[in-house]
């Protein structure tokens, strides 16, 4: 490969390259990276907590926490690797304050497809619930890691730096993840007449 | 390629990252082992399930609170900034007039000394120009501090709302918005660390009738034993007599704690 192609461009709008702004100074830019981000964060604490309201004011703490400690980015390794850092220890700190897990179940509006047919809207709605449910039956640190490789799209290497181990038991983890989320499915739609 | 090594691919099958080498033995191995190829399809079938699962909406409430939160860190900075470029420009210009010898040093200062002592004396005749100057200045800091103070005070974590309750201590003026968020805080805050600074805060703006009332009407919304026994001793100490209604009232709860009731009574005493 020509070497002068993968010369040392910087992406001004890429995620690490604002959080540097935001760094040193230009805590506006911000503003862009919440846009970015709010979504998939709010829906990162939606499957920990079940809650929406918890997972609204995580989102906010998480933002607040990034600006608080906005001088401490280093941009060595990707932003939203340090951001789920900052995610997943407001969360432990939410956890301590709470003590107890809400079910996911009836957290969740209902999904609105005009789309398709209102019978086939009812087994879909059916299907998004049952599987919300298996979701929340699993296991904590199983639930985490399969949110944020399946949801968040993060790569296993990314999650591995995240949690401060190495990518194999990562892989694993995700494999039973998996499994077990199938096997719960499974049994709840034998439950289901 | 055997039945554990496959499976240990089944991951990286998952989010398509498999290269073609690894692609082929896995595909070798499924189409004779039956176990291996029932697993992957379950875990395919759940996992694009996982895909097509609706991402929720956050409520209107967080952009706005966000950006509330944003723009008070900005006028925060702003502030922070402008004081600090205001002494650099001083010591620059300092800077250039000081002599290099010290003995000139030293002259100077005396000079600047005797000029101090004849401007103060000087600064004495015209005191409301620079008292007016200094209030100024004060309700500068006093806004800062509020605007930190109700930043704080919204926070999801305890520790920072505590921060909030002993940033608003700070303030020599509370406005009205402040007084009603300590109050809110001491009212509705589901930590009671939290709830018991806001106390301690609000003692501070007692004079304010605002306060005044709404310490008397939170003293029947207190579940809290510890939060019960520092608002009878505040409103005893402040003398508020609007306390004695609230306190007869408490009074008649039956689940009340034996050390509040007995507080209760000898404030009843204190203030009839």
């Amino acid at each position: 490969m020509d070497p002068l192609e993968k010369g040392p461009t910087v992406d001004e709008t890429s995620d690490n390259h604002l959080m540097e702004e935001v760094r040193d100074g230009k805590v506006e830019r911000l503003a862009v990276l919440f846009e970015r981000h709010q979504i998939m964060l709010y829906n990162f604490f939606l499957c920990l907590t079940g809650n929406k309201s918890s997972s609204e004011d995580l989102v906010q703490d998480v933002f607040f926490r990034i600006l608080k400690y906005r001088k401490t980015y280093q941009g060595q390794s990707k932003f939203t690797v340090w951001m789920y850092q900052i995610a997943r220890n407001a969360h432990v700190d939410h956890l301590r304050k709470q003590k107890q897990e809400v079910p996911l179940e009836g957290q969740f509006e209902e999904a609105q497809n005009p789309d398709i047919d209102v019978v086939e809207r009812m087994v879909a709605e059916v299907d998004v619930k049952l599987l919300r449910k298996a979701l929340d039956k699993l296991p904590l640190k199983k639930r985490e890691i399969l949110v944020l490789s399946r949801f968040q799209e993060m790569k296993y290497k990314d999650i591995a730096e995240l949690l401060g181990c190495s990518i194999s038991p990562i892989k694993t983890s995700v494999h039973r993840a998996v499994k077990d989320l199938a096997r719960i499915y499974g049994e709840l739609q034998g439950g289901t007449p | 390629m055997n039945c554990e090594k496959t499976r240990e691919k089944f991951a990286d099958y998952l989010v398509g990252d498999v290269d073609e080498k690894s692609l082929a033995e896995v595909q070798t191995h499924l189409a004779a082992c039956p176990a291996c190829r029932g697993e992957l399809e379950s875990l395919s079938a759940i996992w694009t399930k996982l895909g097509v699962l609706p991402r929720e909406q956050p409520s209107s409430a967080l952009r706005q609170r966000f950006y509330a939160m944003l723009e008070a860190y900005k006028e925060g900075m702003e502030k922070e900034r402008t004081r600090a470029s205001f002494g650099q420009a001083v010591s620059r210009w300092v800077k250039r007039f000081m002599p290099r010898r010290p003995v000139y040093q030293f002259a100077l200062s005396i000079i600047l000394l005797a000029s101090g002592l004849g401007g103060g004396y000087w600064m004495s005749s015209n005191r409301p120009a620079v008292k007016r100057e200094i209030t100024a200045l004060k309700q500068e800091v006093n806004d800062m501090h509020g605007l930190v103070a109700v930043t704080f005070l919204q926070k999801a974590s305890p520790s920072d709302r505590l921060m909030g309750v002993n940033w608003s201590s700070r303030i020599a003026e509370p406005d009205e918005k402040i007084l009603q968020t300590l109050l809110d805080t001491l009212n509705h805050d589901l930590n009671v660390n939290v709830r018991l600074a806001a106390v301690d805060a609000l003692y501070l703006f007692y004079n304010y009738p605002q306060v005044r009332e709404g310490l008397v009407n939170s003293l029947a919304q207190q579940t809290s034993p510890h939060v019960q026994l520092a608002l009878i001793d505040l409103l005893v100490e402040i003398r508020e007599r609007r306390a004695v209604e609230a306190l007869e009232e408490l009074m008649q709860n039956k689940k009340l704690h034996s050390r509040v009731r007995q507080r209760a009574e000898m404030g009843l005493a204190q203030l009839s």
